[in-house]
């Protein structure tokens, strides 16, 4: 089959796009601030679900997000001082905070259950995002190899959490 | 997270450890069998010695949804 100069072009033009939109990935300075940023979010949501729910289950749930992404960040802690890289902020982590802001002020206006499913419903959606930005930017735009180690380590917890986030979803819903 | 391998058979007399090779603290529980590790950070162990024959259910206190079983023969 003869192809047209036509039909190759596109696939020459993709090329140098698909190389700048990596290049575009964030920093490790910019990766450690969205790690950061994003295990500070779900222990004060963790912190404020404790003292909000009265459900057993969803204050076991917020406890172990607490313990997990206390346990996370500090050793992301000990990394960057050991690195010497100061975490820097990005578009990524102001909108992660930004969200995280507007869901607090959300969840502190309800009670009982609408709290219960308003902070289950956000933990789904949370680790979510933070699960495809792991995969999608974090992982392959690490450059020091510990750091793609750590963000490799943490994968699996954030897998967990949202099965458990998703279990505790369903009961909610049946009630 | 799980505990690797999910079943494992074991002589009773045997010493087991597990490891925890996660960046969580996680613990191994078995409320019947009187089995409690504490919590365990990254690379901290726990050793048990399998007493009688039976199957031993045993999950982290920590994230329920790790669920495990020593089988003693």
């Amino acid at each position: 089959m003869k192809m047209s100069w036509t039909k190759a072009l596109p696939i020459l033009l993709l090329t140098p796009a698909l190389a700048f939109a990596q290049a575009k990935g964030p920093s490790d300075p910019q990766i450690a601030g969205i790690v950061v940023a994003a295990n500070q979010i779900d222990i004060d949501a963790g912190k404020l679900a404790k003292s909000q729910s009265k459900n057993k289950e969803v204050q076991g749930f917020a406890q172990q997000m607490i313990t997990d992404h206390s346990a996370v960040n500090k050793q992301a802690g000990a990394l960057v001082q050991k690195l010497g890289v100061k975490p820097e902020d990005s578009d990524t982590s102001k909108s992660l905070k930004q969200a995280a802001a507007e869901t607090t002020k959300k969840l502190k206006g309800l009670k009982g259950e609408p709290f219960d499913k308003a902070y289950v419903d956000n933990e789904v959606a949370f680790h979510q995002q933070v699960l495809d930005a792991i995969d999608k930017v974090l992982i392959p735009s690490a450059q020091n190899k510990e750091l793609k180690e750590l963000i490799t380590k943490v994968r699996p917890a954030i897998a967990t959490h949202l099965e458990h986030a998703k279990h505790l979803q369903a009961s909610l819903g049946k009630k | 997270m799980k505990f690797v391998p999910e079943r494992l058979e074991v002589a009773a007399g045997d010493r087991i450890t597990w490891v925890n090779r996660d960046i969580v603290p996680h613990s191994v529980t078995a409320q019947a069998a009187s089995i409690e590790s504490g919590d365990m950070t990254e690379g901290r162990s726990f050793s048990y010695v399998a007493k009688a024959a039976g199957e031993i259910q045993y999950i982290c206190r920590l994230h329920p949804t790790m669920r495990a079983t020593l089988a003693v023969k």
